[in-house]
């Protein structure tokens, strides 16, 4: 046991620093990126406009229907045989953000939709603008709607970055896996890893029930 | 003057509307009655642009829309802003406190700015005895008080005509009674009021006019005297419903 904790101790650092390097700000910067693009997508998808809507419904299909691994790879590995070369780091964070993206504008447009009808009505009948409508009645109640799901999305999208190791990135799991080659101690190295995702899962739970609270204030707690 | 002249509507297969025309002056109650499915609501909501009919023409007070082209959405702005719709199921905003949804359309319409829109609403929400909830969410309010803010939303926009869609149908009676009070007041201070509703107390002691709508066509517009009085078959058979409860 004791051992465990010192090969713990010594490997902690390494581990936190690629975390803090690559898993933290890969996640951050992607599910930032992908909420724009679901707000685009989910914008197209319920514009109306067919050649839109089109466009929308290829990307989520393109993007929920392949793995992202095989993402990974394509853009990584196979684009610069079409002449487009990206780095490691802008080739995950693209492959995360449309991948992410997907899923997120998938949630994003079954909470528009759960809306009711008569909320459309109402912000209609005070003459509401179409943007007014987004912004004063739609949004505010969607993101309510939605924000469980994200969070879920996010979460997912944090474990998936464990992934970034195929395209040469030192990510918290890969720089585990090195030390682990090193020092032959594979359940170790391992746990320790799988401790760091289960402390970043964690903080974000709690976030996401905070912001939840925040967010349901106007929901009678008998049916919250 | 609200005039609506030979307007048709319908759904699918289903003719709803068949050459409506009626001519609502303003300041009076006018109440239109019909059996379910007689397209009460559809002629209620069709004066507020939440239906647009296939044929007909709309005039309120110097604004006109004739159907059958495309509407602009200038031309849907223009009419909707003459009239403002309280709903059956209030349809407040959830996540508005019960000031700002008052306070808000005006605001956003650029009616007012936001301390005027304010202060108003203040005074609107007072008027319907909502003055003590201001800051509350609707989610905590009964139905009957949700109903008075909601057509406290409704005056806030300054609309020439007030359109109540069945407002106390969801209602338990002591509620409703609250929310017709304020209706009484409203028609008192001779507001245009057009009223759908199975109220028919409230249709006998406030309406200036009846509207008695009939498989899509006006059975009776007049008096409510001549109303309760009238010896047509029809309306013999849809009073009866009432008196039997």
């Amino acid at each position: 046991m004791t051992d465990f904790l010192s090969l713990w101790a010594d490997s902690l650092p390494q581990l936190l620093l690629a975390t803090v390097k690559v898993t933290i700000p890969l996640s951050i910067i992607a599910f930032v990126l992908a909420l724009v693009v679901a707000v685009l997508a989910t914008a197209m998808r319920l514009s109306g406009i067919r050649p839109l809507q089109w466009i929308s419904r290829f990307y989520v299909w393109l993007f929920r229907g392949t793995p992202i691994l095989v993402q990974l790879f394509i853009i990584f590995y196979g684009l610069p045989a079409a002449g487009i070369t990206l780095s490691a780091w802008t080739s995950a964070i693209l492959a995360f953000t449309l991948n992410t993206g997907a899923y997120a504008a998938e949630t994003l447009r079954a909470s528009v939709q759960s809306i009711p009808r008569g909320q459309l009505e109402a912000a209609r009948t005070l003459n509401y603008t179409g943007w007014q409508t987004v912004r004063h009645v739609v949004a505010p109640q969607a993101l309510r709607i939605a924000l469980p799901p994200l969070g879920n999305d996010l979460i997912d999208l944090v474990k998936g970055t464990s992934l970034v190791m195929v395209i040469t990135l030192a990510d918290v799991f890969q720089v585990g896996r090195q030390i682990a080659a090193t020092n032959f101690q594979p359940l170790a190295l391992y746990a320790e890893v799988a401790v760091i995702y289960l402390a970043i899962f964690t903080v974000l739970s709690l976030l996401q029930s905070r912001l939840e609270r925040v967010s349901n204030r106007y929901i009678r707690s008998s049916h919250a | 003057m609200l005039e609506l002249t030979d307007v048709s509507k319908s759904f699918g297969d289903t003719t709803v509307l068949r050459g409506i025309t009626l001519a609502l002056p303003n300041g009076e109650t006018t109440v239109i009655l019909g059996p379910s499915g007689s397209g009460k609501s559809t002629l209620l909501r069709t004066m507020n642009l939440l239906e647009v009919p296939e044929s007909g023409r709309l005039d309120i007070n110097g604004d006109s829309v004739t159907f059958g082209a495309q509407l602009t959405r200038r031309q849907i702005s223009a009419i909707r802003r003459r009239s403002a719709m309280v709903f059956q199921g209030y349809n407040l905003f959830p996540h508005e406190t019960v000031l700002d949804n008052v306070a808000m359309p005006p605001a956003l319409n650029g009616k007012a700015d936001r301390v005027t829109a304010r202060a108003r609403a203040v005074e609107l929400l007072e008027s319907v005895g909502m003055g003590h909830r201001l800051e509350e969410y609707p989610d905590n309010l009964s139905g009957g008080q949700q109903q008075r803010v909601a057509i406290a939303r409704a005056l806030a926009v300054e609309p020439d005509y007030l359109l109540f869609d069945e407002p106390t149908s969801a209602l338990d009676p002591e509620l409703e009674a609250e929310v017709i009070r304020v209706m009484v007041d409203l028609a008192r201070e001779r507001r245009s009021l057009v009223v759908v509703t199975h109220n028919i107390g409230f249709a006998r002691r406030v309406a200036d006019r009846i509207v008695f709508l009939a498989d899509g066509g006006i059975g009776f517009d007049g008096a409510p005297e001549d109303f309760f009085a009238s010896d047509s078959e029809r309306i013999r058979r849809y009073l009866n419903v009432f008196d039997a409860v």
